[in-house]
């Protein structure tokens, strides 16, 4: 499933990056990576960004930068 | 002894610097506020210590400007110590830029600042397991109680602190070479050029270490929370109705800092207008009578009332409201739940920070494009800041031509959001790029009183500094070149001037002013007997040319030359093109 599908409230756990090197290492900095859980918060409408908070912060991804996270639920 | 502080965005760094040192450096509530090294010094029983504040970074092995200056502070300036500033409530993901500091051989420091805030998150942290871990000191701290500032300083005067210097033995630190963190096996599908930095194995080393480690420090307590403050934040956070509620905050600071301005010129003007009757008598008395006391008796009155009455006014309010919108954390839901209306623009929300600091100073607003991903975001930026943006000065000066000559400020108003939409369009569309919108946000706060009036402070200094001064020369300058005559040279360009914008030669040169400093312009305008019609289209013209002095040299370091001259090519042409416009549209 991709992040892009998932619904405010709902759990999961961040399985790929389907992009590479700097928009990986972007990511990384901010704790999603491979094996972390996310949780969404919100969407924006008009194909707004989405908000998830991973770990103990909050952080708003635009539709593009969404798309390329694959999840699995839980 | 020079301490490197170091950190993840929005940790509070300056703040801890502040509390720690009694300077006064920028601190606000959004990702990104210091692009800078900043400086702070301590005394410290006869020894003085220089801290270099840098600007908050998530790595510093990553592709951003923010890595690159840490980098180079860290590997260039015969660093001592660390201290890296950890945001309690978010431990792992700062350790992960602990691991990095812990690779290089300099000694850190660890300084927890939030700790007041671990209560109402439910969570405690053994800062002393946390030390033995990672071998190195750690400290608890809060910048909003004082918590962890003696110990801090007492740290400072021990021996083992009080030898680091520069003086005694070697060279420190090594060179941070940016392939230590990239080194790329070139089998992966990531990609298959080595040209952007990859994750590596020693990343995922550090992030699994602080993962651990932040779990073995850590345990959870019964949560205090804080219910109103965390049930506005999860309204401010709602698509819909949060965007409505952060556009009716904008809505009503703008009512307020033109209700502040309409407000305090009255009384300001009674107040002043004895003492610029008092100089402009005394310079007549002392001067000796000729051109010179003719100048600077009219100059020097209206070059002091002016700031004073309508740009004062204008910059204080201004950078109240800013405070106060950045101190809370709700500067960066607006870069969010703008985040559509930027993408038309082919920028991302972010850019909504620049753009409305610049209605306070244009010139920090050009540094603070840095925000945005690429070069080709932060010219389409600057150059809508340039062009398009009036700054706090500005506005207050624009304000008072139109009461004066009873301009339209609608007719103002509708043609600066068109050329910013044109503008916005036509740039965009010439450098399309990839949508990459990743925006940390941090949790909303009540505004400090100390953080608020720091900033307004800082903000305001310009007033005297630069806005006073330069409008006191600029007034002279004009005023000696209206008594002289020298402006009616450009009479013999009256009819080109009426012909395509329909207002007067001198008014034109007003336009043309703009390229000292757009809001010295009106002076010329203000002595000119102008119709509402012309008042409009000069103004109109005015606000929408050049960027000031200042800005030009900050867009050259920011962006180079050739960017500025494109922005001033574009800055002519939209002056003119739009003064021809209003002069065919806009009825006699």
């Amino acid at each position: 499933m991709k992040l892009i599908e998932m619904k405010p409230g709902d759990k999961a756990q961040i399985s790929s990056i389907l992009k590479g090197g700097n928009f990986q290492r972007k990511m990384f900095e901010m704790g999603i990576m491979p094996g972390v859980q996310i949780e969404l918060i919100a969407r924006h409408p008009f194909r707004g960004p989405l908000l998830i908070k991973v770990g103990q912060s909050q952080v708003a991804l635009g539709r593009g930068v969404a798309a390329a996270l694959d999840v699995e639920a839980k | 002894m020079k301490i490197a502080v170091v950190g993840n965005p929005n940790v509070g760094k300056s703040s801890v610097l502040n509390t720690i040192t009694g300077s006064q450096l920028f601190a606000s509530n959004y990702v990104g506020t210091s692009l800078e090294i900043e400086k702070a010094q301590l005394s410290l029983e006869s020894r003085s210590i220089e801290f270099f504040d840098s600007p908050g970074i998530y790595s510093l092995y990553s592709d951003t400007k923010e890595s690159e200056i840490t980098r180079n502070l860290l590997s260039h300036r015969d660093i001592d110590l660390m201290i890296q500033i950890v945001d309690a409530t978010n431990l792992e993901r700062n350790l992960v830029l602990s691991y990095e500091l812990l690779d290089l051989d300099i000694p850190l420091l660890l300084i927890i600042n939030q700790v007041d805030r671990l209560n109402e998150k439910g969570i405690q942290i053994n800062a002393q397991e946390l030390s033995s871990l990672l071998k190195c000191y750690v400290i608890p701290f809060s910048a909003a109680t004082g918590e962890g500032k003696e110990t801090f300083l007492s740290l400072m005067k021990n021996e083992a602190f009080s030898s680091l210097s520069k003086d005694e033995g070697g060279p420190k630190g090594k060179q941070i070479i940016l392939e230590d963190g990239w080194i790329c096996k070139g089998n992966c599908k990531a990609c298959s050029l080595r040209v952007e930095p990859c994750l590596t194995d020693a990343d995922y080393e550090r992030a699994q270490k602080a993962k651990q480690t932040s779990g073995r420090v850590i345990s959870i307590i019964t949560a205090e929370p804080k219910p109103w403050l965390n049930k506005v934040e999860k309204f401010v956070d709602q698509p819909i109705l949060g965007t409505i509620l952060l556009l009716g905050i904008a809505y009503l600071g703008f009512i307020i800092l033109l209700q502040f301005i309409g407000l305090s010129e009255g009384p300001l003007n009674a107040l002043l207008e004895p003492v610029s009757l008092w100089i402009e008598q005394t310079l007549l008395a002392i001067l000796p009578s000729g051109m010179i006391a003719v100048v600077l008796s009219k100059a020097v009155p209206e070059g002091l009332i002016i700031p004073f009455t309508i740009i004062m006014p204008a910059m204080i309010m201004v950078s109240l409201l800013m405070a106060m919108v950045e101190d809370t954390g709700l500067l960066p839901r607006y870069s969010v739940a703008l985040e559509r209306v930027g993408r038309f623009f082919g920028v991302s929300g972010q850019a909504i920070i620049p753009l409305s600091l610049g209605f306070g100073c244009r010139t920090p607003a050009v540094i603070a494009t840095r925000l945005l991903p690429n070069d080709s975001q932060r010219f389409i930026i600057t150059t809508i800041l340039s062009i398009v943006i009036p700054c706090a000065a500005t506005i207050g000066i624009m304000a008072m031509v139109i009461a004066e000559f009873h301009a339209s400020l609608l007719v103002m108003v509708v043609s600066m959001l068109v050329v910013m939409v044109v503008l916005g369009l036509l740039l965009s569309r010439m450098m399309p790029q990839e949508e990459v919108f990743i925006y940390e946000l941090p949790p909303l706060r009540v505004p400090q009183a100390k953080n608020v009036w720091n900033k307004v402070k800082i903000r305001f200094s310009g007033f005297f500094s630069e806005v006073l001064p330069l409008l006191l020369l600029m007034s002279i300058v004009i005023r000696a070149l209206m008594e002289s005559g020298l402006l009616e040279v450009f009479a013999s360009l009256e009819h080109i001037t009426r012909l395509l914008f329909g207002i007067q030669a001198e008014a034109f040169v007003a336009v043309l002013i703009t390229i000292f400093q757009r809001y010295l312009a009106p002076l010329v305008l203000l002595n000119l007997p102008l119709t509402p019609r012309e008042a409009t289209i000069a103004i109109t013209m005015i606000g929408l040319s050049l960027p000031c002095l200042p800005v030009m040299v900050m867009t050259v370091r920011e962006l180079g030359m050739k960017s500025l001259l494109k922005i001033l090519g574009m800055g002519f042409a939209t002056s003119f093109t739009v003064g021809i416009i209003l002069n065919i549209i806009l009825p006699m």
